[in-house]
Order: structure tokens, then sequence, then C-alpha cells
């Protein structure tokens, strides 16, 4: 695994550094110029095509045509992609370019934003998401998410991980409880940090514990789906591994799809990469493709670190 | 001159000080290239000058203004002759007021007897001249303040710091005056209080059951022995304060929920302005409401149920008292419940939790703190609340727990107390200084248990 990270990020190093500089800077701009694609221009046509493969075989949610909308301003246009079963999607791309949004409507938490309006057929499992009969409740117990912020409950830590449990009313008793809290502390790698102190607000552990913590709460309820909103972003490195090594145990048993703005993060946890540019989902591909072989110049420009 | 047109020409001095200040940075440095040779900005200068012209003179005309008349007084009562001193304390005051009211021009001569119209004579001269010379004092003191502050401007002065300074220290001596002031009325409720405890033993106040002050202010009026027993006051104080927050606090608290949780924008920025002016209702207005609307209509809905109900009832005013309060709970808790991050809402709501579920479990314990801060706040409120029940809940001190029986406050009997003929040494009206100390008591004591109850349940979001 470590050498493969090596690798990519290798290539995409080699990669820069020729474009810079064995054609030398003023060759760089000629190239630029004749295919017109700097990252901070607007992708002007409307029926653009994504590139790369959105679609897979054995899907455990997708999405067709997404349209998102908050008031008059589009955040999101015409987007498909698909999320394999039990792979880790990372989604990439600069600030504001939808990915954020496109995972938030993946278990309807835009709902709780009164100006936003989602267009575009979803399914979980063949199921309707956003169907007459679907209830935010059950999906979201079978969507789970982790923020960017970590956001444990001012509660015990014990209480933190009850929590879903507790209003899905999957423990019967206190011992069923403890199992599950137990048990999802020891998924998230955290239990053997915190056994002594569950009766201990959740707020007072470290940043990185914290969001561990919201992970373990996250797959109290055994979701099937977990979305993760730059779930590293308010992380020290060290804090950022654990998680890291956390998600490649946790694809054993979970579908997860991951908004990083880091691109090492991307290529080191992911199979499946997805490239969001102002609100467009421009290239899709295996992960390894997607750092070596970026089809699409704004891609490109992107992960070589020309931009942004 | 008067001391309208002493302060006006003040502020003017001030501001020329201001002018020159500033103009004076810009010559100071005009060889040594201008502006920015100079420490701080040419503004600054201009301030020090303005305020050095402006505080001191300030302080001396408020001084001046606090003392002058007792002193003038004094100067003139030494010069009068001796026979004032054999009048009693409160005829010297009458006498002399006449001679400060001749001096004015308020009285006429032929009421007075020649003494006074020496003395009055005497008193408006001392006032004419005490008049120049606070206005030539406090011209003198800002101009020479001004020149000080404008000699010292030189390029290395740092006018900034000094300004920031003053800033610092005029800002400090606000929150002193209105601490000062606080502990003033507390000081003077307090003697005034001790001189009641002399009269009366604080045992007998404190926990004795009869509440009938009238006392009989001359040996030959019929009047009730007079009994100082606050209970009955407490009891009824306590009721309707019990029964307006079982109005205000879930309904406040409620409304508060569904404006900050449920409400559209739409909603919310009309709603919240209207009860912010509900809130503005002067509470004479809810006590004539309570008197004339609420109160019969409760006791005609009571007779209809066969219950007897007095014509001025606790509940009546507790019901209309609760209305009132309702703004002040809900206005605080929105702001509270408002305050609480939106990553808690979107973590509950992420694991699938209803709206109900998030706030019954997360936000309500979140807030918990600072929305029993606002409740005892508002219960505070309550129990100083003093026009709605004079109109509506009566006056008589009746011992119960009935709310469809008249009872009274402490704040409505301090009303009666201090209404009418009254004399300072009797305890009739220094009875109104003690239960003003204990209204003041009970309110700090629902402050500390806030506090308390604040930091123990609190559950820390960051």
């Amino acid at each position: 695994m470590l050498v493969t990270e090596a690798d990519y990020l290798l290539a995409a190093g080699e990669k820069k550094m020729k474009s810079s500089e064995s054609k030398g800077a003023a060759a760089t701009r000629e190239v630029g110029n004749k295919r017109s694609l700097d990252i901070r221009e607007h992708v002007e046509q409307d029926d653009y095509r994504t590139i790369g493969s959105p679609f897979v075989d054995d899907a455990k949610m997708t999405a067709r045509n997404v349209n998102v909308f908050y008031d008059e301003k589009q955040a999101i246009t015409n987007v498909s992609l698909d999320i394999g079963r039990n792979e880790v999607i990372a989604m990439i791309g600069p600030s504001g370019c939808g990915k954020s949004t496109f995972l938030r409507t993946l278990n309807r938490m835009n709902d709780i934003i009164p100006s936003c309006r989602v267009q575009g057929e979803f399914a979980l499992d063949g199921e309707d998401i956003y169907g007459e009969e679907q209830d935010t409740v059950l999906l979201r117990a079978r969507v789970g998410m982790v923020f960017q912020k970590p956001n444990p409950f001012p509660k015990s830590i014990y209480e933190n991980v009850a929590y879903g449990p507790r209003i899905h009313g999957l423990a019967h008793n206190k011992s069923e409880m403890d199992e599950i809290v137990e048990d999802s502390l020891r998924r998230a790698s955290l239990f053997e940090e915190v056994k002594e102190q569950l009766d201990k607000p959740g707020t007072g552990l470290s940043g990185g514990q914290q969001q561990r913590l919201c992970i373990a709460r996250a797959i109290a309820v055994s979701p099937e789906v977990i979305l993760m909103d730059e779930p590293c972003s308010a992380l020290d490195p060290i804090a950022t591994a654990r998680i890291e090594e956390l998600i490649d145990e946790l694809k054993e048993n979970y579908t997860i799809a991951i908004v990083t703005h880091s691109m090492q993060q991307a290529a080191r946890v992911s199979q499946r990469t997805a490239y969001f540019h102002m609100g467009k989902l421009i290239e899709v591909g295996d992960t390894k493709q997607i750092f070596t072989m970026p089809a699409h110049q704004l891609t490109e420009n992107y992960i070589t670190g020309r931009f942004g | 001159m008067e001391t309208t047109t002493v302060f006006l020409v003040l502020i003017l001095l001030t501001v020329i000080s201001f002018l020159t200040g500033r103009k004076r940075s810009h010559a100071v440095t005009s060889g040594q290239g201008g502006a920015r040779a100079l420490h701080s900005l040419p503004k600054h200068y201009g301030y020090m000058a303005g305020l050095w012209a402006l505080l001191p003179a300030l302080t001396v005309l408020v001084l001046w203004l606090l003392f002058e008349s007792s002193i003038l007084a004094s100067i003139v009562k030494d010069d009068m002759p001796g026979e004032l001193w054999q009048m009693s304390e409160s005829e010297q005051g009458l006498y002399f007021n006449q001679v400060v009211g001749y001096a004015r021009g308020a009285t006429d001569a032929d009421m007075l007897d020649p003494a006074q119209i020496v003395a009055g004579d005497h008193y408006r001269a001392l006032a004419e001249s005490s008049r120049v010379i606070k206005a030539l004092l406090v011209f003198v003191i800002a101009l020479l303040g001004a020149l000080l502050a404008i000699r010292r401007i030189h390029p290395k002065l740092r006018a900034r710091n000094h300004v920031e300074k003053i800033f610092k220290w005029l800002l400090f001596s606000c929150s002193l005056l209105a601490v000062l002031t606080t502990l003033g009325i507390v000081l003077s409720v307090l003697f005034e209080a001790i001189r009641f405890f002399q009269a009366i033993p604080i045992a007998d106040f404190l926990f004795g059951l009869q509440w009938s002050p009238q006392t009989a202010i001359r040996a030959d009026q019929v009047a009730a022995s007079g009994s100082f027993g606050i209970v009955p006051l407490f009891v009824g104080t306590l009721l309707i304060s019990t029964v307006a927050m079982i109005i205000a606090v879930p309904v406040g608290l409620m409304s508060a929920i569904y404006l900050s949780e449920y409400a559209t924008r739409r909603f919310r920025a009309f709603t919240k302005p209207v009860l912010e002016i509900l809130a503005g209702v002067p509470t004479v207005v809810y006590g004539f409401f309570a008197a004339l609307t609420v109160a019969p209509f409760i006791r005609n809905v009571g007779e209809a149920l066969g219950l007897h109900v007095a014509s001025e009832s606790a509940l009546a005013a507790g019901l209309v008292m609760g209305i009132m309060i309702i703004p002040f709970v809900m206005s605080l808790s929105d702001d509270i419940i408002n305050a609480v991050p939106d990553t808690m809402r979107e973590a509950s709501l992420g694991m699938g939790a209803t709206m109900n579920e998030t706030i019954r479990k997360v936000l309500l314990p979140a807030a918990l703190p600072g929305i029993v801060g606002g409740i005892l706040l508002a219960v505070s409120r309550a129990i100083g609340e003093t026009m709605i029940v004079v109109m509506a809940a009566g006056l008589s001190a009746r011992l119960t727990i009935n709310p469809l029986e008249a009872v009274t406050t402490i704040t409505v009997q301090i009303v009666t107390l201090l209404v009418g003929d009254q004399e300072f040494d009797n305890p009739k009206t220094l009875a109104a200084f003690a239960l003003g100390l204990v209204l003041f008591f009970v309110t700090l004591l629902l402050n500390i248990i806030a506090l308390y109850v604040v930091r123990k349940y609190r559950e820390q979001y960051e």
C-alpha cells in the first residue's frame, strides 16, 4: 500500500517537474493556451460530459442527472455518479466545487437547508432516496455521516455512541447497549484509549480522538454507507494517519464516500476518485489512473498542484 | 452665566482645542517630512488637546454644581441671627426654604419677616458671584488644560497611547459610577431598614403571619395596633409569580424552539419584532387589561362552575403577568438555542434523529444553562412587578395559596405604604424599606441559584 502511494505521488510530481523544467515556462504557457483551460475559468459548455467511468456494475448508491440549487444559484450541474459496494470513493476538487454539496445530497442532509433545491434520481440499493415513501430517519440510519469538524455531543463518551442506537431502538437492555458501544468504539479503534473514562465528556478528548468518537457514533447504528466530509481537515498528521488506517479497515464492511482537500489522502485511502470543478463532475476513474494519467486537463492541473 | 451656556462654551473650547492640536501636530513636523514623522496620527494629537481642555474643566463644573447650594446655604445661615437655631430642625428647613425661594424670586417679600429678606438678599448676591466665579474658573481650567496639552505636542509624543489611556479611565469611571450608585441605593435601603428593625423585632417581621401596617400617627387616632408579619406578602408574591411562570415558561420556551428551529425566515422576521413590541407595552396597560378584562372574565367563568372567585384574584394578576413575561423568556431562550452550534444539529440529524429528538436530547441540554438563567431572570421580574398586581390582585394581605382569592405582594405594599399621609420616623413608612431589602435579597438569592445551576448542569460545547 505504502509503495503504491509513493508511486502515485512520485508520478504526479515527476509529471509536474517535467512539464515545467524540460519545456520551460514559456512552453508550458503555450500548451496551456492551446488547451485554454485555467482552473479558475468557468467551464463554458452546458452539455459537458464526465470523462472516465462514473458508472460501476455493482453500485451501492446511484445518482443520475443531479442538479442542486441554493435559491437561484446552481451549485451542482448535471452530475451522474455511482458508488460501488464496499469501495472507498474520494471526491476532490477546489473549494466551492460542489463536492460537499453532492455528498450531502446522498443522505438528504440538504433537506435541512431551506434554500436548497435538489433535482435528479438517487437510489440506495435500487430504492429511491428522494421518493415519497422514503423516510429520512431510516435513510440516515443506513447512510451515516462524519463531518469536517469533530462534533461530539456535550455528553459522555458512552452517551455519544449510544445516541444513535437509542433513537433507533437498537438495544433492548443495558447489556446490549454496552455491547454496541464497546463494539463501535473498537471498530473505530478508540476503545483501548477511552475504556477507563466512558463516563467522561466526549468534548474532553483530543481532536483526533473526537473524530474517531464521531466515527464510532456513526457506525453504532450499523449503517451501510458512511459519508465523510473532509474528516481530517481539522486534525494533525498523526491523527490523520489513524483515521486513514481506520477508513482502510472499515471498507471491509462499509461503503465509504470521502470528500477531501488532500490529494495524498485521496490517493492513500480510495479506490476510485471523482474530480469536481465548478459544480460539474469532470472526471471519474480508478484512483491510480486519475493520479498518474488524468485524461482531462483540469484534473491534471489540479492534481499536479498547478492551481488552487 | 447660566450653566447651559457655560457647558456649550466648554464644548466649543474643546472643539477649538482639537483643531488647534491637530494643526499644531502638522506645524511641529513641517521641517521633518510632515505627518510621517509623527509618532501618532494628527487626530490623536487633536483628541489629546480636546480631552485635556474638556475633562478637568468638566470635573470642576460638576463638582461645583453638586456642592454649590449647600455651601451657599451654610454661609448664609452662619450670618443669620441666632433665633433661627432655637427652632426645631424641620421648622428650620422650612424657614430657610422661604429664604431661598425669596432669593430666586419665587416667594413674595410681604410673606416673610425682615431677617429672611436680609438673608435672601445675601443669598442672591452670593449666588450671583458664584455663577461668575464658576464660569471663569471653568474657562480658565479649560484653556490651561488645552494650552498644556498643545505645548507638549512634539513628534515623539505618544499621543495615541495617551488618548487610549484616557479613554480606558473614562470607561472605567463610568462603570464605577454604576456600581457606586447601586451600592448607594442598597445602603440607603439598608440604613432605613435598620431603623425599622429598631422599632419592630426582625423575627416578628420575617415570621409574623399578620400584616396590617396601619398604625396611629397621632395619639387620638383610631387605628390597628400595627403588625408587620411579612409571610402573607411573601406567599402572595410567590403565588402570583408561580402562576405567571406556569404560563410564561412553557409558552415562551416552546415558541422560542419553534422560532429558532422550525419557523421560516420570513415568519421569524415578522414574529420576533411583534413579540418585542409586546415586551415594550407599559405594565400599567397590562394592569388595567388584567383588572378590567381578565379578572371579571375569570370571576364569571368561576361562577359558572360554581366556584367562589374574588373580583380581584391572584389568578388574574398571574395570568396577565405571565403573558407579559412570555416575550422575555422567548427572546432569551431563542437567542440561546440559536447559539448552539449548527454542527450539533447536523450530527444529530445525520444519525437519523428526528427534529423532535434533536431538540430534546441535544439542543435543550446544550442550551439549558442559558435557559435556566433566562427563566430565573424572568422570575426576578415577576417578583418585582408592581403595576399589574396593584391593579389586579387587590390589597388584602391574606395568607392563602388559593389563586382564586385576592392576595397582595411585597411590591404592592411598598406602594401603599409610601402613598398618602406619612411620617418618616414611623414604622409604617420605614416598613417599605425593610420590604425593599427583602426583595433585594430574594432577587440576589435567585441570581446566585441561577449561577450555581448554570455551572452545575452545563454541557459544554466548544
